[in-house]
């Protein structure tokens, strides 16, 4: 009934809902199509502590750390591999170097507490481009041998 | 009856009635709006950018160890604020029941890295000895040894 009254006038009273409807269907397809991105990430290593009685067989010598130094708040830290100062430019020329005449691509990242994440990562990268496999971080409490 | 009816032929409404249809569309829209943010593990941080991660499919998986570092240090399990002391703790208990036995590491690109570094040694003290250290990838660049990014701010 309450349809003859509204068409009485002649006017369509109902409101045009399709673009409404077409405009929802968009976005709900858009929001079912984005996937959140997929994680990404740097493998990393902790050294633990050897076993009480496991055999003292490592060789420090052959041991490569590049150790991150803080050259204070706005300057890009400095990078050492063991004892010896390098440049960022040419630290993946000197690890590739480094490591390809080597058999266990093992090597250690050490940085100074005010040095940024961003700067320690990036570092794990270029050694990961230069073709080392395992990285581990070495932390003041593991260095003192706890 | 049914012919007393198709005699009114002139008076049928042939619009279909939407109005339901879109309050289901609103309300899927609306569920769709609020789950999309929560789908990642941990609060979100600003991560670093690097050339070539490694995909980890594993740390967005529902039971996923995800550590959070904020800029400013704080430190998130999961999504619960704790204080890094108690994540030895925390590490250990979920560890037993665990399949995936590496904890990721989501730490904020400005963070210092002696904030992360104690993430590290409370980790490690739980007996994990697998980092995944979360971040983006760089969006230009490829192959090129990274520029050194402006250190501190």
């Amino acid at each position: 009934m309450s349809m003859a009254v509204g068409s009485g006038g002649g006017q369509n009273a109902d409101m045009n809902v399709t673009p409404l409807i077409d405009v929802l269907l968009v976005l709900i397809i858009i929001f079912m199509v984005i996937n959140p991105p997929q994680p990404k990430g740097l493998d990393a290593l902790v050294p633990q502590p050897p076993p009480p009685n496991a055999p003292k067989n490592n060789t420090p010598d052959r041991t490569i750390v590049v150790q991150l130094i803080d050259r204070g708040a706005g300057q890009e830290p400095g990078v050492k591999i063991n004892q010896e100062d390098t440049t960022w430019d040419g630290l993946q020329g000197r690890l590739t170097d480094i490591f390809k005449t080597r058999a266990e691509k093992v090597m250690f990242v050490k940085g100074d507490d005010n040095v940024p994440f961003a700067d320690v990562a990036t570092v794990i990268d270029i050694a990961h481009a230069a073709g080392v496999d395992k990285v581990g971080l070495i932390t003041a409490k593991i260095e003192a041998g706890g | 009856m049914a012919i007393s009816k198709r005699n009114e032929g002139a008076k049928v409404n042939s619009n279909i009635n939407v109005t339901p249809m879109v309050d289901v569309m609103l309300v899927l829209l609306i569920i769709f709006m609020v789950i999309t943010p929560m789908l990642q593990n941990g609060v979100s941080v600003d991560l670093a950018q690097v050339n070539n991660p490694e995909r980890m499919p594993d740390a967005e998986k529902e039971d996923a160890m995800v550590v959070s570092v904020m800029r400013d240090g704080t430190v998130y399990f999961r999504s619960d604020k704790i204080p890094v002391d108690q994540l030895t703790q925390k590490v250990k208990d979920r560890l037993a029941s665990q399949q995936d036995k590496r904890v990721y590491v989501k730490a904020d690109a400005r963070a210092k890295f002696g904030a992360v570094v104690a993430v590290v040694d409370n980790v490690r003290s739980a007996g994990v000895d697998q980092l995944g250290l979360l971040t983006d990838q760089k969006k230009t660049g490829h192959g090129a040894p990274p520029p050194p990014p402006a250190g501190g701010q």
